[in-house]
């Protein structure tokens, strides 16, 4: 993990202002996964439609960052610019304002999705490595109590509870974010 | 098949059950046994308010539900490509490596399902385990039901691997499918016969 990883928003954009490499390129890994799920979860955007809001969306952060009034709300302005993107996108491809209005409505619930599975990836950062890798082989990878417990040597019955007190932990971080 | 089982009204999906040869059959009963089971668990952890860890051990019996009914749909689609393939293979030629080797194939694949589905099996009766440990006493008779039902499913999915590996008794597959059925019934035994 790169020392820009730790770095919080805010931080990250006032070394993107500073012209930071490493910041940007941070920004970039940052935010690419988000952008690029927005269009196409939430706008259900063709592959190649999405690269070109992906595209765009970069462009227009590295041109507009100065406009940016609070650091900390990087993330609600990203999406904001996607958002607008796709819809730009979407209204290109409809004949009429009610379909662009229908697709917008449609996209909804995706779109509070990729906003919550975002929020949860922050706040799993939050956790120690051995509660992230254990979260991430229940609920990510599937895999089965017994396997964790070959793979981690760990006893088998103790699993579960792990598993538990983790997710405790994790709505800890996610209540202290919100 | 068709649809999913989750948008079906609870009398469709028995009626299809019950309606020909073809899928759902009894690896998707064993699947959706164990989804009942991993459901009831999650239902004694909500009710169980003074357990810490009650939150958590719902999430992971609301997963291993999901995971359960999503394989009860793969365990349908899988064994109707090998009961297709078998009867293709009855009602050909004496000898065909080919269609052999493809039926040999499908087969595997058609144990895969049910292998996975004892697993869910014994990770929703230890999670039922938990739930009759600490979760309110009033539905500890509930986390004992679910865990017999788990132990049901686990048994009837590590049948079915039996018959899908053929006699192959070695092979490491049917190992651990019994090995999660033995776990769940164990649970399952020792919760039942604590409520006697």
């Amino acid at each position: 993990m790169s020392s820009y990883a730790t770095l919080t928003d805010a931080e990250l954009v006032r070394r993107c202002r500073a012209d930071d490499a490493g910041a940007w390129n941070e920004l970039v890994e940052r935010y690419s996964r988000y952008v690029y799920a927005i269009a196409v979860r939430g706008f259900r955007l063709s592959d190649e439609d999405a690269e070109d809001v992906y595209q765009d969306v970069f462009t227009r952060i590295y041109t507009r960052l100065d406009s940016l009034r609070d650091d900390a709300a990087l993330r609600p302005w990203i999406a904001q610019l996607t958002r607008r993107r796709c819809l730009d996108v979407v209204s290109a491809r409809r004949d009429t304002p009610a379909d662009e209005e229908l697709t917008a409505e449609e996209g909804s619930s995706d779109l509070s999705d990729v906003e919550e599975a975002f929020e949860v990836r922050e706040a799993l950062a939050g956790l120690s490595d051995a509660c992230q890798d254990i979260l991430d082989r229940f609920f990510a990878q599937d895999q089965s109590y017994k396997t964790i417990s070959d793979e981690l040597e760990i006893p088998s019955g103790t699993i579960a509870s792990r598993i538990a007190r983790c997710l405790g932990r994790l709505r800890s971080e996610l209540e202290a974010k919100n | 098949m068709g649809g999913d089982y989750l948008e079906l009204r609870l009398g469709e999906l028995l009626e299809r059950l019950s309606a020909d040869g073809l899928a759902p059959g009894g690896g998707s009963a064993a699947a959706l046994t164990v989804a009942f089971s991993a459901r009831l668990v999650a239902m004694v952890a909500r009710c169980s308010v003074r357990w810490d860890e009650a939150g958590g051990v719902s999430a992971q019996a609301n997963a291993i539900g999901e995971r359960a009914v999503e394989l009860a749909h793969t365990d349908g689609r899988v064994w109707e490509d090998a009961l297709t393939a078998l009867r293709d293979a009855e009602a050909g030629e004496m000898e065909d490596p080919k269609r052999d080797f493809a039926l040999e194939q499908k087969l595997e694949a058609a144990a895969a399902a049910p292998l996975e589905i004892a697993s869910l099996g014994a990770d929703a009766a230890a999670l039922a385990a938990l739930a009759a440990e600490h979760g309110d006493a009033t539905y500890r008779a509930d986390a004992a039901a679910a865990a017999a039902l788990a132990a049901g499913g686990a048994s009837a999915a590590a049948h079915l691997v039996r018959v899908n590996l053929g006699v192959r008794s070695a092979d490491p597959r049917l190992a651990r499918a019994l090995a999660s059925e033995q776990a769940a019934q164990d649970v399952a035994a020792r919760l039942l016969e604590s409520r006697r």
